[in-house]
């Protein structure tokens, strides 16, 4: 870039500092000609470099620059009443799009009190505002289309489970209306888990709420008197994926239904306990029931689809089922040692 | 009321669980009547004056979704009890008119019976006291 004489008294240091900022830079003085201007301002707004020492800013490019806002600013700056910081402004051309820019001005702190020059930094936003609309606009997209997905997922579920109830209520075979109770009761704890979701946000599916979401509503369901039967949950505060969450939700809806069907035939009361804890990637389930105990011989009922469902589900999470006597009552274990990590502690770290 | 059963009204524009909430509500031992959408249920609201309940699905084509329905009826006819169903899982409480219920699909027959019996037995009471 060529030197005019008026840039002489300038350090030959300083000017190759601004001409070479990366950040496009110009150097004024207090009448705003301009001393040096950067090569990156040059080439962003796309002025020949040559043509710009000692030239007035109001004169720089086609006249683009003779703006009154910001001859004002840079005024208040050179008498040091102001100071522009992040001041947006967006300067037009012709036959150009308008851009978004951000000035920042301050007055050159070099110890020479008597000559006033400025330094302004000029930072193109356009395009990085539009990434962000853009990126906003893609955000509230997904929110819109998840809820639309989660809607959808909802009111499908609803048609089944009115479909289930439907037949339950018009059907003359007790046994039949139990079966379709139960396939309702298998919908409702997969709908748990979506309605979960939706509400809780990374995918995971907090194990405390949802089993005791579960049990409310299957003893709500399905326990006439209350004060005769009752289940609880006892969960530590681990989530787990929404997979595994539908194989829990479903394994427990079996073993309460179970329970609840054979293990209180003539108790005056009874409970069912659902517990869940894991150390690391292990995790144990267990429903425990405090009835009859398990039946055997002749009175002992064949295996139905709930104890196919429960044994289906349990080697595919690759766990561990175990049925033992609870004295009174019995304990079926579910239980996961392994290395696949399906588990996140979601307590706090103390 | 009709002799002496209160009468509910449901809206909701897909038919099958339109039909099962039908059923429910008179598995429930209330009369049921049916609207596939607000206009329609505005309608039948304005030919009737023994509605005592209506229950409502919030996504609907037609002029207006279930919110602004209840808020329509409430504003109309103050007495009507609503029950509002969706498929969103929470639904803001204050983008409902006070005293309303609100229930996630899928609902669970028990949960609704409940729900309407709570707002039919609420007579005497003030909406607020309804909605705790």
């Amino acid at each position: 870039m060529s030197r005019t004489p008026f840039d002489r008294r300038e350090a030959a240091s300083t000017i190759a500092v601004v001409v070479s900022s990366n950040e496009p830079l110009l150097f004024l003085s207090a009448q705003h000609e301009v001393i040096a201007a950067s090569g990156s301002f040059c080439r962003a707004f796309e002025i020949d470099p040559a043509t710009m020492p000692g030239r007035h800013l109001s004169e720089v490019g086609h006249g683009e620059w003779a703006m009154p806002r910001l001859a004002s600013l840079l005024k208040a700056t050179a008498t040091g009443s102001a100071q522009i910081e992040a001041y947006e402004i967006d300067l037009e051309r012709p036959n150009r799009k308008t851009r978004n820019l951000v000035l920042n001005a301050c007055k050159l702190d070099d110890g020479d009190e008597y000559r006033v020059r400025l330094l302004l930094s000029v930072s193109d936003v356009t395009d990085v505002r539009a990434d962000a609309r853009l990126k906003d606009e893609l955000v509230r997209e997904k929110a819109v289309l998840l809820q639309e997905v989660q809607h959808r997922v909802a009111n499908s579920l609803q048609i089944i489970a009115s479909v289930l109830m439907q037949s339950a209520r018009k059907v003359q075979s007790e046994e039949v209306r139990g079966h379709l109770h139960n396939a309702h009761h298998r919908v409702m704890s997969i709908a748990a888990v979506q309605k979960q979701l939706s509400t809780s946000p990374g995918g995971k599916v907090g194990i405390s709420r949802y089993l005791t979401n579960l049990c409310d509503s299957l003893a709500a369901s399905m326990i006439a008197d209350p004060e005769r039967l009752s289940i609880s949950v006892m969960a530590d505060d681990s989530s787990v994926t929404a997979d595994v969450s539908v194989s829990l939700g479903l394994i427990v809806t079996e073993l309460v239904i179970n329970a609840l069907k054979h293990a209180f035939p003539d108790q005056a009361a009874g409970k069912i306990e659902v517990g869940y804890h894991a150390t690391g990637n292990d995790w144990t389930l267990s429903v425990k029931d405090d009835g009859i105990g398990m039946p055997t011989g002749d009175s002992a009922p064949k295996a139905g689809l709930g104890t196919g469902i429960v044994e289906a589900l349990t080697k595919n999470l690759g766990s561990d089922l175990q049925l033992s006597e609870a004295n009174p009552g019995t304990c079926v274990t579910v239980s996961y040692l392994g290395n696949v990590d399906h588990h996140e502690d979601i307590r706090p770290a103390a | 009321m009709k002799n002496g059963k209160a009468v509910v009204l449901v809206v909701e524009d897909t038919a099958v669980i339109r039909m099962g909430a039908v059923d429910l509500v008179q598995s429930a031992g209330y009369e049921a009547l049916e609207a596939r959408d607000a206009d329609e249920a505005i309608r039948i609201l304005e030919e009737r004056d023994d509605i005592d309940l209506v229950f409502t699905d919030v996504q609907m084509p037609g002029t207006m979704d279930g919110i602004k329905l209840s808020h329509y009826i409430r504003d109309r006819w103050p007495p009507v009890k609503l029950l509002v169903a969706s498929g969103m899982a929470i639904l803001e409480e204050s983008s409902l008119p006070i005293g309303s219920l609100f229930s996630s699909k899928p609902y669970s027959d028990h949960e609704i019976i409940a729900m309407m019996a709570r707002l039919l037995a609420s007579d005497n009471r003030s909406f607020a006291e309804v909605g705790g």
